[in-house]
């Protein structure tokens, strides 16, 4: 599909030799021109140290969004392009922590090297998981990942091992006070470039169109020949990596790790919320999402102080969304033609 | 042997009030198709009501349930009309219900702590904490057995309101009509069954019965706004099993788990209580996904 549509870039016309290069015009080559200037000022932004007034405040504000870009875009995969919706995504975030906080904590580590080692811990429980939740369809599979999610808080509140429900505590890291948190500032998003990355490439992929297939019906899909049950299992896989690599880094920049800290319902549902404001199942939703939400958090934080009104403004967005804008923003804008070029990456 | 009959009596008790709690899940589902992630915290909401008229004007949680069942009709019946009969239709409305529902469910959580705060609550009628004293009867020499007085009662007014419901929807021309939507729903509207009104009665009659849970919450259960999520988990556990959409499934469901966690509890500890349902829901998945008395459902 890709092949036919004219703002192709030269990177995906490359793998189509056959084809002509379609040298990106207009709007398309304005686009590459946003996305790459947006990418350059995020990469340049720790260096810029004297314009930036509350320099540590920023690069956690930074590391933060980051952090939830990368775990929607990959929750995307699963729920937004096979339409399976997990509500217990924190569960390979809090693997993804612990992996690299047990490295950290027994045998010294630095979890910015076992990140990746976190990732893949989520991914094999992604496997398992997907193996056994995924023999449901629809609401029971949500039920069952909610219900993996208590399993593993319940599980991990309970090993010795990990600290039990108090948790690890892990060691600072290494480096100056004042570029303390520039380090995961950059960790949080390369991840997030990584994790957008992926989204992109199993959008524009035969595997994405199966998945999309199975969203749409899974028995039309079975039928028409795409493996559905080997597509689902490892998409699921797939869309824990991210969220076990940022897990990870999250836990070593709060400097502890603690099952309440990961395995809660609460970041799921920032994850689905997060994925549904911005349009799931699209490329761009889910970042637009997640800066949007976060932002919209940060706002109701100053506004009403830590109180729990701020929860209950997250559930009314949900339920206004879903009730007003079921395709999410993204999805929406694209429906009426307004999607700007820059945000249209599928 | 008598430590075996104790802990299976102390697991019947609290499967009852867990029959009583996935019933009204169940049948939400099973007429309109509505997966209700907030059914749990609607529990905690009549729960709270419960505990503050008990607190205030005395009045006990058992009886309640007189004031809470027709209230939280009134408000499912609203949340029905004004949220659900919106997306009616919608391609994916199972889906589509989990994730209203579970924005209905962060709205409630929110409000509920903004007004009551996170601290724990519980409502101490004198029975809550008294026993019966069973000895003598097949019993051995000297061996007693408790029945804790709050479980017992709230045990029996579950079985009330569920023997309450068959029987509505046994012999009612409403329940009538509910078990016709229940099985087809296309089919009983074309004979003439007014769909709609008959789903806003189902789910009120669920959250009326939530309204009851809560009630038999309020003194059982210590509870605060954030615990519903633990309570969800296993309630939709209870209702997977037991096949999603059977009463009967999920009542002998309820029971059976109750007992086995309650055998947990005893001999391996009481943290894990909640793991036993957990594991049943992914063993019953591997083995049969459908659960123990589902049809197969058409997502």
């Amino acid at each position: 599909m890709i092949e036919d549509r004219a703002d192709a870039s030269p990177e995906d016309s490359a793998s189509e030799p056959v084809e002509a290069v379609v040298r990106p015009a207009g709007p398309a080559r304005y686009r590459w021109y946003v996305l790459v200037g947006v990418l350059v000022i995020l990469l340049s932004l720790p260096l810029m140290r004297p314009l930036i007034s509350s320099y540590s405040y920023t690069m956690t504000l930074g590391a933060l969004v980051f952090m939830w870009v990368a775990m929607t875009s990959s929750w995307n995969i699963l729920g937004g392009y096979a339409g399976y919706i997990s509500l217990g995504h924190s569960v390979f975030m809090g693997v993804g922590g612990y992996v690299a906080g047990v490295l950290l904590y027994y045998y010294d580590v630095s979890p910015f090297l076992t990140a990746p080692l976190g990732g893949l811990a989520a991914v094999a429980l992604g496997f398992l998981a997907g193996f056994i939740t995924l023999r449901t369809r629809g609401p029971a599979f949500i039920i069952s990942t909610i219900a993996l999610l208590f399993m593993f808080l319940l599980l991990f509140d309970n090993i010795e091992y990990l600290g039990g429900s108090a948790g690890l505590p892990l060691p600072s890291p290494p480096f100056p006070q004042d570029w303390l948190r520039t380090p995961f500032y950059y960790a949080m998003l390369l991840s997030a470039m990584g994790s957008v990355w992926l989204s992109y490439r199993v959008a524009h992929s035969k595997y994405g169109m199966g998945l999309r297939a199975i969203a749409e019906d899974e028995t039309k899909a079975e039928v028409a020949g795409v493996p559905t049950r080997l597509y689902k299992i490892s998409a699921f896989a797939m869309s824990a990596f991210w969220v076990g690599v940022v897990g990870a880094i999250y836990g070593y920049s709060i400097s502890f790790v603690r099952p309440t800290v990961f395995f809660t319902v609460a970041i799921s549902a920032q994850m689905v919320l997060m994925a549904i404001i911005g349009g799931k199942g699209t490329v761009a939703g889910p970042v637009l999402g997640a800066v949007l939400i976060y932002a919209i958090n940060e706002f109701s934080l100053i506004a009403f102080g830590a109180s729990e009104i701020n929860i209950a403004i997250q559930g009314g967005l949900l339920v206004a969304v879903l009730l007003f804008f079921p395709l999410g923003i993204v999805g929406t804008l694209r429906k009426r033609n307004w999607l700007p070029a820059f945000l249209d990456w599928d | 042997m008598t430590n075996v009959i104790q802990v299976a009596i102390l697991g019947l008790l609290l499967g009852g009030v867990y029959a009583l709690m996935a019933a009204g899940l169940t049948l939400a589902f099973g007429v309109m198709r509505i997966v209700n992630l907030a059914h749990a915290v609607f529990i905690i909401a009549s729960a709270y009501i419960s505990f503050f008229m008990f607190e205030n004007l005395g009045l006990d949680p058992l009886l309640s349930v007189v004031i809470v069942m027709p209230l939280m009709f009134l408000f499912g019946v609203a949340v029905y009309q004004v949220l659900f009969r919106r997306i009616e239709g919608t391609p994916r409305y199972t889906e589509m219900t989990v994730l209203l529902t579970f924005g209905i469910a962060i709205i409630i959580e929110g409000l509920l702590g903004f007004f009551f705060t996170g601290i724990f609550r519980k409502a101490d009628p004198e029975y809550a904490t008294d026993s019966f004293i069973v000895s003598g009867l097949f019993l051995p020499e000297g061996d007693i057995l408790f029945i804790p007085k709050g479980q017992f009662f709230a045990t029996l007014l579950s079985m009330v309101l569920l023997f309450g419901l068959w029987g509505f929807l046994r012999y009612s021309q409403t329940g009538y009509a509910i078990r016709a939507t229940m099985q087809n729903r296309a089919a009983a509207q074309i004979v003439g069954v007014n769909v709609r009104r008959v789903s806003a009665i189902s789910f009120g009659l669920s959250t009326a019965l939530a309204g009851a849970s809560g009630a038999l919450m309020s003194y059982l259960f210590p509870f605060f706004p954030f615990r519903h999520w633990q309570w969800v988990a296993v309630l939709l556990a209870l209702v997977v099993l037991g096949g999603m959409g059977s009463i009967k499934g999920a009542v002998i469901g309820a029971f059976a788990l109750g007992v086995a966690s309650s055998f947990v509890v005893d001999r391996i500890g009481p943290t894990w209580g909640p793991m036993t349902f957990y594991l049943a829901l992914f063993i019953i998945l591997l083995v049969r996904p459908r659960g123990l008395f589902g049809k197969e459902v058409a997502v």
